[in-house]
């Protein structure tokens, strides 16, 4: 974990609404699919607290995906190359290496496919190819979905029927399931999905990690602010003992 | 730089007078990679009470205008935890521990003040009569003069180490407290601690923290501290550590001008974990530069 002042190296524009910041410091930023850093720019006081997103690339230069949602969000959609960007991390609990033998299958919604872009190029840089389900209300929230064909068998759902298959990205993983359980499950997107994904798994005894995502404060696991109900009713705080947990510990085993 | 900006509250030395604030620094240790923690002048440790506690329902944090609220309500390791496992390393890393503590009666205070008094590694304890997320205990003891006094006295009576007393700023008569508890035996007080806040989804039509209401910090609440720090400090002859949206050395400066001998670093931790740190270096500039040691600028502000 560090804490860096980087510089903003390169911003796009995958998809309306949704920017990706690239930037880059002194030293190299750390971190693995499922990991996230606390980003804040020079912005005086409002908002007072960092972001955190999702680690999209790690190395001399490290990605955030961000949907502009909100105040904090508009500030960062509109940093522009050298600009300054404090970095705290890389935090959290990151996905958990594939075991040899299973297919791999990303399931994410929305902007919940940051983690899970890093994750399926991982996957590709290992000589692998994973499954990569990929949902959203309409094609507009699709950023990085070219970006995803190119390492990943991707399937595309969108609840408007406006590109790709019409309905929840949970239908085709129905189907994957039906075919083999020899597979195990990435999972970020929307509380209903990972819910919805969990019962999934849980019901095919096929192992599944959820990213999950909550507000923050300080994104270290002292300020208590992350707390989410778990399975055994005892909470869990999202920055420390996630953002990754096994589905089965948040979503329990009977549902 | 070799100036000395150590600081005296009763009878606790500080290398320097700037202290992590309670619940904004954890227990200090998950911050060891970042910096090195004995360069602080304390870490008044996330409050520690008897047996561990759960916390408030989520969401327990929302932002609000320069500041946030929080409603986490003083999730805890609890005394053995803390004492058995967290301690030892905070004792290795050379940090100064403040140990502040939350109890639900005089009671429970007392017996907190007599086990830490036999622990090695606590410079100091920080009593927590102010916590508004507590449905027992916190601010009950600390809005009046004689529950927060007979609090005081009971910590006082267990322990020698020295005593600070965390104050409330929704004490009605706030320098009849600080009064009271210096009375009762407290080395020295704290303020501020939160507000207590709401904020509404108008959306959803609920409150935006499970717990409906919180306590608010940050920046927003700094003038309300600076002003209760004058206050107290016209009225009572008792140290001060000024609490309250402190975020670089103008905002310490404002403090010790107000009155207070030490300030606390909370939100402005998770603005930048770096925070305290770099006031530090900030202050010791300032005060080579300028030839002054903090304790001149004690009150020094002018009001005439």
């Amino acid at each position: 974990m560090d804490y860096l002042r980087t510089r903003v190296t390169a911003i796009e524009r995958p998809a309306p609404e949704h920017v990706l910041v690239r930037f880059a410091g002194d030293r190299p930023i750390e971190g693995r699919p499922g990991q996230f850093v606390m980003v804040r720019g020079e912005w005086g006081f409002h908002p007072v607290l960092a972001r955190a997103f999702s680690l999209v690339e790690a190395g001399e230069q490290g990605a955030i995906l961000v949907r502009v949602v909100g105040e904090g969000t508009a500030l960062l959609d509109g940093l522009r190359p050298g600009d300054s960007l404090a970095v705290l991390g890389p935090q959290g609990r990151g996905f958990s290496e594939p075991e040899t033998g299973r297919r791999v299958v990303l399931v994410a919604g929305g902007v919940g496919v940051a983690p899970l872009v890093f994750m399926a190029e991982r996957v590709a840089n290992g000589g692998g190819r994973a499954t990569f389900l990929y949902g959203a209300r309409t094609s507009a929230d699709l950023p990085l979905e070219e970006r995803i064909r190119g390492v990943a068998d991707l399937t595309v759902t969108t609840e408007d029927g406006s590109i790709g298959r019409q309905g929840l990205v949970t239908e085709p993983l129905v189907q994957i399931l039906a075919d083999s359980t020899d597979v195990q499950i990435y999972a970020c997107g929307p509380e209903p999905m990972l819910a919805a994904v969990a019962r999934l798994a849980v019901a095919s005894g096929v192992p599944c990690e959820v990213a999950l995502e909550s507000r923050m404060a300080c994104g270290m696991g002292t300020c208590k602010g992350c707390a989410v109900l778990a399975a055994d009713r005892e909470y869990r705080y999202v920055c420390s003992d996630g953002p990754v947990f096994e589905a089965i510990a948040i979503y329990g085993g009977d549902q | 730089m070799t100036v000395d900006v150590s600081v005296e509250l009763g009878s606790l030395k500080l290398r320097n007078p700037v202290i992590t604030a309670s619940g904004t620094f954890g227990y200090g240790v998950e911050y060891a990679e970042l910096m090195d923690l004995s360069r602080l002048g304390g870490i008044s440790v996330k409050g520690i009470s008897l047996e561990p506690r759960k916390g408030n329902p989520p969401p327990r944090i929302c932002e609000t205008p320069c500041g946030m609220l929080n409603s986490i309500g003083l999730a805890n390791v609890g005394f053995d935890a803390f004492v058995g496992k967290t301690l030892p390393r905070l004792r290795e890393l050379g940090a100064t521990v403040i140990v502040n503590t939350y109890g639900t009666t005089e009671g429970e205070f007392a017996e907190l003040a007599r086990r830490f008094d036999r622990t090695d590694g606590v410079a100091a304890l920080e009593v927590n009569i102010s916590c508004p997320n507590v449905k027992q205990g916190g601010i009950h003891f600390g809005v009046a003069p004689e529950p927060a006094a007979a609090v005081t006295r009971a910590v006082r009576d267990a322990t020698s180490l020295p005593v600070i007393v965390k104050l409330s700023p929704e004490a009605a008569d706030l320098a009849g407290v600080a009064q009271a508890v210096a009375d009762a035996g407290a080395d020295a007080v704290s303020l501020i601690n939160t507000i207590r806040g709401m904020s509404i989804d108008v959306e959803t039509r609920r409150p935006r923290l499970g717990a409906g209401i919180g306590g608010l910090s940050g920046p927003a609440i700094r003038p309300v501290a600076v002003r209760m720090v004058h206050e107290v400090h016209r009225a009572v002859d008792v140290p001060l550590i000024g609490i309250g949206g402190i975020a670089g050395l103008r905002d310490a400066l404002e403090f010790f001008l107000a009155g207070a001998t030490a300030v606390q670093i909370g939100t402005a931790n998770y603005t930048n974990p770096k925070t305290a740190i770099e006031l530090i270096a900030a202050l010791e500039q300032y005060c080579a530069e300028r030839d002054v040691v903090p304790a001149d600028l004690v009150g020094a502000v002018i009001t005439d």
